[in-house]
């Protein structure tokens, strides 16, 4: 790592101000210093930002409930209501790496981390991501990377959270230019699927506050496929999230990750499954649906008979 | 073990310190410790700090450390190579490996992915810091008698893993021992004897219970 210079934030205001135009906010610091120790970002401050108030709680609500960006991985894993009440998100953290990362781990760096893709994470490629002019999984080694893009890098986001935030209908509330705004975790990250140089849709200094999750859908459920059995990333992730009543869904939402730069999501399926009985037939018709013009590379071919299985899996599991 | 004693060490380390005082001061002065930590962060706060070295207070094992450290300086490397605790091994240096793994506040963490600065004023163990007189703690035995180690290399780490999980649940199953140890990795291939030794620990008898670990 470069030397880089330390300060503790203790609002926000502080925070944006003390990073500056050349710092980065550190919180659990899994995915900074490791960018960080491979030269892959500089950042001449770092900022912490786990002093800020407020932000490491997790609330409760009647229509909404509110996690904190600074609350950790291990806190939604260990927390019973989240375990009741969002079982995809408690799946979905309960499989983010191990349990020494999930401990200092923040919700709001699980969602801003950046691209795995070797290409990317290597300190000497100069790929189409880090500004280059070559997609080398294109051509390479592609079977981590995406079915789906908008743009000619290949890179999948990998966040747990952010599959099961997106089947929830979550919000992120993001403070820039000194204002809260509300993205909606599509649009968290739609400038990944335009840009091959983005990992998500946040400018510099922008900072994820808080993210808001309905309670409107009762039931939810999470499923991934990894090389390994823990301590891995997925291959293929899926959330499903709507409520049954008499084993008729309603407000189904499912997503996708580790296939596309963005939490991959089809409104047509959704609006397909609405109002369904779930059974075989029905979750493998929307999971065709999802699929549909999915472009396999030479050697991720296999994740799209994962996905397949992973949706009609995880739908299933709504039932019960 | 030798105690550390880096150059710039207080002239009165929280050992000495303690021991001219009764049990009831010393929980007095823990108290006041935490929030001496708290007032200096405070006083820190929305300083900057560095890229020069800059004094660092660690507290590891029970003691006191001052050191100066420059704000990238990791808690492993401050560990390591700034107060010869090299009990915390260096591997992956990529949160991949748990062969750094220390305790922070009874919490298991990757020493190499946490900046020294940044745990100050939190209860730092290493594996250093378990055994009390020279005598083993039951996990620490229980490897040795179940012979959970080939090259050790990795052995601290699972040891603070297993110390950590056996503090929240006495008694967990196979099934919650391999969700604990997954993110240290063992190349030798140990982790039949590791369950064994966890086993042992936890007072359930092996010859009955042994199963091999499938971490395919």
């Amino acid at each position: 790592m470069k030397a880089f210079e330390y300060a503790t934030a203790l609002s926000t205001d502080s925070a944006r101000q003390l990073v500056a135009d050349h710092g980065a906010y550190l919180a659990g610091g899994n995915d900074l210093l490791g960018l960080l120790k491979e030269y892959l970002v500089s950042a001449n401050i770092l900022v912490n930002i786990k002093s800020l108030p407020g932000l490491n709680q997790i609330e409760s609500g009647s229509k909404n409930w509110t996690i904190g960006a600074l609350v950790t991985v291990g806190q939604i894993e260990g927390h019973a209501e989240i375990k009741k009440t969002f079982p995809g998100l408690h799946e979905a953290a309960s499989e983010v790496a191990s349990q020494q990362i999930r401990n200092v781990a923040t919700v709001g760096g699980n969602l801003s981390q950046h691209s795995r893709c070797w290409y990317y994470r290597h300190r000497d490629t100069v790929c189409l991501k880090k500004g280059g002019d070559l997609c080398y999984a294109r051509n390479g080694e592609n079977r981590y990377h995406s079915l789906f893009t908008g743009n000619d890098c290949i890179s999948p986001v990998v966040s747990n959270l952010a599959t099961a935030f997106t089947a929830l209908d979550a919000t992120a509330i993001v403070l820039r230019d000194g204002k809260e705004t509300r993205m909606g975790l599509a649009e968290l990250y739609q400038k990944a699927w335009e840009n091959p140089t983005a990992h998500n849709s946040l400018n510099p200094g922008d900072l994820i506050l808080k993210i808001e999750i309905p309670t409107a859908r009762r039931r939810s459920a999470y499923l991934q496929a990894s090389d390994k059995h823990a301590f891995d990333w997925a291959l293929v992730n899926c959330a499903a999230a709507a409520n049954v009543v008499d084993g008729k869904l309603s407000q189904p939402r499912v997503a996708l990750g580790c296939i596309s730069p963005v939490p991959h999501q089809v409104q047509a399926a959704n609006d397909f499954l609405d109002g369904k009985i779930l059974d075989d037939a029905t979750a493998s018709q929307a999971a065709d649906l999802i699929l549909k013009g999915a472009q396999p590379h030479e050697h991720n071919g296999y994740k799209v008979p994962l996905a397949h299985a992973l949706i009609r899996r995880t739908l299933l599991k709504l039932k019960g | 073990m030798k105690s550390p004693e880096p150059e710039n060490f207080g002239a009165h380390s929280r050992r000495t310190f303690l021991k001219t005082l009764g049990t009831a001061a010393v929980t007095a002065a823990a108290a006041r410790a935490q929030s001496v930590a708290a007032e200096l962060e405070k006083v820190n706060a929305e300083k900057t700090l560095g890229p020069g070295a800059v004094p660092v207070t660690l507290k590891v094992n029970g003691e006191t450390l001052k050191l100066m450290l420059e704000p990238r300086v990791t808690l492993l490397d401050a560990l390591r190579n700034y107060s010869s605790l090299t009990g915390a091994k260096e591997s992956c240096d990529r949160a991949a490996c748990g062969a750094c793994t220390v305790m922070m506040d009874n919490t298991p963490i990757y020493a190499c992915q946490k900046l020294a600065i940044e745990a100050q004023g939190r209860e730092i163990t290493t594996v250093e810091g378990l055994a009390k007189n020279g005598k083993l703690t039951k996990v620490q035995q229980a490897f040795w008698d179940k012979d959970a180690l080939q090259c050790g290399y990795c052995t601290p780490g699972f040891v603070m893993s297993v110390t950590a999980l056996l503090k929240k649940n006495p008694r967990p199953t196979a099934e919650e021992v391999k969700h604990a140890c997954a993110g240290n990795l063992c190349r030798c291939g140990t982790h039949p004897h590791i369950l064994q030794a966890v086993f042992q620990a936890t007072g359930v008898n092996t010859a009955s219970k042994t199963e091999v670990m499938d971490y395919a």
